[in-house]
């Protein structure tokens, strides 16, 4: 009978929701419990800085200001006489970010990474701007694979050799010999292989 | 500790406090009048705090269905949640809106939590626990709960909004037309006891097989309807279309705001208990149960039927209005008289125990 | 007794509405209580992402893409980076090609499992929703260890797929499609057989199959309708020919049917999941793609399978790296069309429009760009 049926299908639905009241719930009580984002989470982007000398590790190459679809990377680094970028400010507007990640695969030199970290809400619009030193103080505790081209040393100067860029212990207080790494020569076109 | 459990009948306490009361010597009619104004008390007292645990045990029912928590924060799992929510609800502005008339728009949510309460005096909570023993209970109480209707169409009409109109009339609708094999469900039942005292039923359910639920074939399926009629009466889902969200009437109260909103948020919630209860008291032999104080069987019990009510809420979709009145009218009303006349044939051929 | 005077009024089922598909305005013509006409008003949701994109280079379009249907952005991608590859001739490693296929195909079991719980949230039911949610949260954590996000995902690019699978992404695949596979049991159980779930779902909503293909309705709603007509066995892209899967379709063409389709649907996308985590090949996820992407002066219309119809994009380039013209194409728009002429006339009630509406699973963003 139609009515029989009805009823037994019924029941049959309850019985389903009836049994998930014996589960345990899915989901976790945040902020007291929080998840373990994964490697390669994509959240906010972090100026990386290198790890012996904690300088950061951009060359003002601005490709990862071309890159990034939203224009929210906003870069001010003039050429000086000596026809090299000196970075002045680094700003990136987190209302504009569109969380693609493509600024970070533009990167040579290890400089941006996307941090697995995302609780950064804040009051007004303007507070999502970062400038480079909050960028570069989110990123201090990012741990990274640093894959820059070791600087080989330079056979002519004499003395205390010119410090590497990988090397221990080097004196981060030198002006002269801190000077950030030498841009390559930006080509025309740069292969994007199997990053 | 199990006989200490056992003497907790609370009807001992209750005659203590009129023994008391009658010795300090007033006139006997103020010795009434006072017992049962605090009576009437100690009763609002108990069904505020029982429609704010109902709103709150929801609330967790509905979480653990779908596998998430629930309010969790305000106490332990969330316990003084609702009490959080009524305290907001009272800040919030009582939005004046250009009402049709005034004074009807503002007591439907007094008469509809009246309407709620009111049933609550004829309801045997435990072993003598019943505020009055009516010899008309059951009828009494279907009486009441129809003031329901009253309190909706007032509200529908009260205020000056064509869509809640629509679902003032709609809800009306539907009530009346689900109290008509709710009552008759009711009568299959009161055929066996023979009295309408909700005492007197109670009484003729002392054993567990007596439990009218089990009386085949009658039993059953008077519960069943029962249970459907009860489930649209309260306007939950599946019969909620006066009050969902989904659908472009937003239902009758979508002009109250703030505290009236909340009297008939909890007006339903203390409609639902009344269902369950009586329900209880019907076919699950009421306050019956061995070891245990009686109050305590009772509260149990209708627990499990509320939890019923929930589950249907949260696992079925609504009903259109058209098809909800044909279930009623042209499925519900032939059944349950049936069932009647099976009942009453039933018992008098004596094929009954 | 003199005949009563009525007369048709209009209700606007505005842009915010609880019946959660984006920001639709219907405005309706109602007789009494029926729906007399329902004529769909769009644009809420309008961004000018196809403007966007003609300023931005192809690299760069790939992300703004995403927006243009989030919910299945995976095929968004994929449409695009498709165009382009096609104008420019590349060729797409195997990997990168079975990969893809495992992406999208999870993206269309993800769709397809909030498609169930909205329906289900719209007609009153409202724990299929969070049921299809948990599922859907397993599929998430897949794609965030995959390429980092759990819905806008940047990661089917031009050549290719940007990162690689990491190791633990194949057990816990295979662990995700067979816990769906068990709970698709749980949403039949509750759905499938319910009677109220029938009254309100059969019989409800017939869309003829001749006026579908009129008005270039394709997807479930054309399937459900008795047209065998999918565009991964009928216009192969990617190695869809590879695989072994059915194309669900059903005959009454009402609103229990194009439940019914999609829960096939997620079970035939089940299928070829693990198919293609069987024969997933060792090698390159990415061909060598210039990073100023220029293809050759053409254009170029691709087309591919979307959960909601066909998805696709028209693509015009003048040789630089910035393309002229990206014109997307999307199932839901034709569907949103659709939906005057299986009202019309017909006698529904506003909740059997609720109902209709969400079985044709229309998504705004896909309407309005």
């Amino acid at each position: 009978m139609g009515v029989l049926k009805d009823l037994k299908n019924l029941i049959l639905g309850m019985g389903i929701t009836g049994k998930h009241l014996g589960r345990h719930a899915v989901t976790i009580q945040y902020p007291e419990e929080r998840w373990t984002m994964p490697e390669g989470s994509r959240g906010i982007v972090v100026l990386l800085s290198d790890k012996e000398t904690g300088e950061l590790n951009c060359t003002s190459c601005l490709l990862c200001m071309q890159a990034c679809p939203t224009a929210a990377i906003r870069i001010d680094a003039p050429r000086g006489e000596d026809k090299k970028r000196r970075l002045i400010s680094f700003d990136i507007d987190f209302g504009l970010c569109c969380f693609c990640g493509l600024c970070e695969e533009a990167c040579n030199f290890c400089a941006l990474k996307m941090a697995p970290k995302y609780e950064f809400s804040t009051l007004t619009k303007d507070e999502l701007v970062w400038d480079m030193k909050k960028l570069q103080e989110m990123g201090r505790d990012v741990d990274y694979v640093d894959t820059r081209k070791k600087k080989k040393p330079k056979e002519s100067v004499p003395g205390p050799a010119a410090p590497k860029a990988d090397t221990v212990a080097s004196p981060p207080a030198n002006a002269e010999s801190a000077k950030p790494e030498e841009p390559k020569p930006e080509t025309p076109e740069q292969e994007e292989g199997n990053g | 500790m199990l006989l200490a459990l056992m003497s907790l009948e609370l009807v001992h306490i209750f005659r203590w406090a009129y023994g008391l009361l009658a010795d300090t010597g007033l006139p006997a009619l103020w010795v009434l009048l006072i017992s049962y104004a605090l009576l009437g008390a100690i009763m609002f007292g108990v069904l505020a705090v029982l429609a704010l645990f109902l709103v709150w045990w929801e609330r967790k029912i509905a979480g653990h269905i779908q596998q998430r928590f629930g309010p969790m924060r305000n106490g332990w799992h969330g316990w003084y949640q609702t009490i959080a929510d009524a305290i907001k609800l009272l800040q919030k502005e009582d939005v004046t809106i250009d009402a049709r008339d005034r004074f009807i728009f503002f007591w439907a949510p007094v008469v509809c939590f009246v309407a709620a309460f009111l049933a609550y005096i004829c309801i045997p909570f435990g072993n003598g626990l019943i505020v009055a023993d009516l010899n008309i209970g059951i009828l009494y109480i279907m009486a009441v709960t129809t003031f329901t209707i009253i309190a909706l169409l007032m509200a529908g009409w009260g205020s000056n909004n064509k869509y809640a109109l629509l679902g003032g009339m709609r809800s009306a609708a539907q009530v009346v037309s689900y109290e008509v094999p709710m009552v008759a469900s009711i009568l299959t039942v009161i055929i066996y006891v023979g009295s309408l005292s909700m005492v007197d039923i109670v009484a003729s359910q002392q054993s567990f097989f007596t439990w009218f639920i089990f009386r085949v074939p009658f039993g059953p399926i008077a519960f069943l309807t029962y249970i459907t009629a009860a489930t649209a009466e309260a306007n939950r889902v599946p019969f909620d279309i006066p009050e969902a969200e989904q659908e472009l009437v937003a239902g009758f109260n979508v002009e109250y705001s703030g505290m009236k909103f909340a009297m008939f948020f909890l007006a339903e919630f203390l409609n639902m208990f009344t269902v369950s209860a009586i329900a209880v008291t019907l076919f699950f032999g009421g306050w019956n149960g061995p070891w245990l104080p009686s109050w305590l069987w009772f509260l149990g019990k209708t627990l499990l039927v509320v939890l019923l009510l929930m589950l249907f809420r949260w696992t079925y979709p609504r009903l259109r209005v058209d098809q909800l009145m044909e279930f009623a009218w042209k499925f519900l009303v032939p059944v349950t008289f049936g069932n009647l006349i099976l009942a009453a044939l039933m018992k008098y051929l004596g094929w009954y125990w | 007794m003199p005949e009563l005077r009525t007369e048709e009024f209009q209700i606007n089922m505005g842009p915010h509405h609880p019946s959660t598909h984006g920001v639709c305005r219907l405005l309706l013509t109602m007789d009494g209580e029926k729906v007399v006409e329902a004529v769909p008003y769009v644009g809420y949701l309008h961004r000018a992402i196809e403007k966007i994109c003609e300023n931005r280079t192809y690299h760069m379009c790939i992300p703004i893409l995403d927006r243009f249907e989030y919910v299945t952005s995976m095929s968004c991608n994929y449409v695009f980076s498709l165009a382009a590859e096609k104008l420019a001739r590349i060729e797409v490693p195997e990997r990168a090609e079975y990969l893809r296929v495992i992406m999208l195909e999870l993206n269309r079991i993800a769709s397809h499992l909030i498609f169930v719980g909205t329906t289900a949230m719209d007609l009153g039911a409202l724990t299929p929703f969070l049921y299809g949610l948990r599922e859907r949260e397993l599929i998430m954590d897949l794609f965030e260890m995959t390429c980092g996000q759990r819905l806008t995902y940047n990661y089917i690019r031009i050549g290719g797929v940007s990162r690689d699978i990491p190791p633990q992404f194949v057990p816990k695949c295979r662990e995700a499609v067979r816990i769906i596979g068990g709970k698709l049991a749980d949403y039949e159980g509750i759905l499938n057989e319910n009677p109220i779930w029938l009254a309100r779902m059969k019989g409800i909503g017939y869309a003829d199959p001749q006026q579908a293909i009129a008005w270039g309705v394709s997807g479930p709603v054309l399937r459900a309708s008795g047209v065998k007509y999918d565009l991964r066995r009928d216009d192969p892209y990617s190695i869809y020919d590879k695989f072994n899967f059915d194309v669900a379709v059903r005959w009454n063409g009402d609103n229990y049917d194009r439940f019914l389709v999609r829960i096939d649907e997620i079970r035939q996308s089940l299928k070829i999941i693990s198919q293609a985590l069987d024969g997933l090949p060792e090698g390159e996820t990415r061909a060598k793609v210039k990073a100023r992407f220029k293809p050759p002066a053409g254009e170029v219309y691709v087309r591919i399978e979307n959960s909601r119809g066909e998805m696709g994009v028209y693509l015009v380039s003048d040789g630089s790296e910035k393309p002229v013209r990206v014109k997307t194409r999307g199932g839901s728009y034709n569907q949103l069309q659709f939906l005057p002429e299986i009202v019309r006339g017909r006698g529904y009630l506003i909740a059997d429009l609720v109902a209709i509406f969400a079985t044709f699973d229309v998504i705004m963003p896909e309407v309005d760009r």
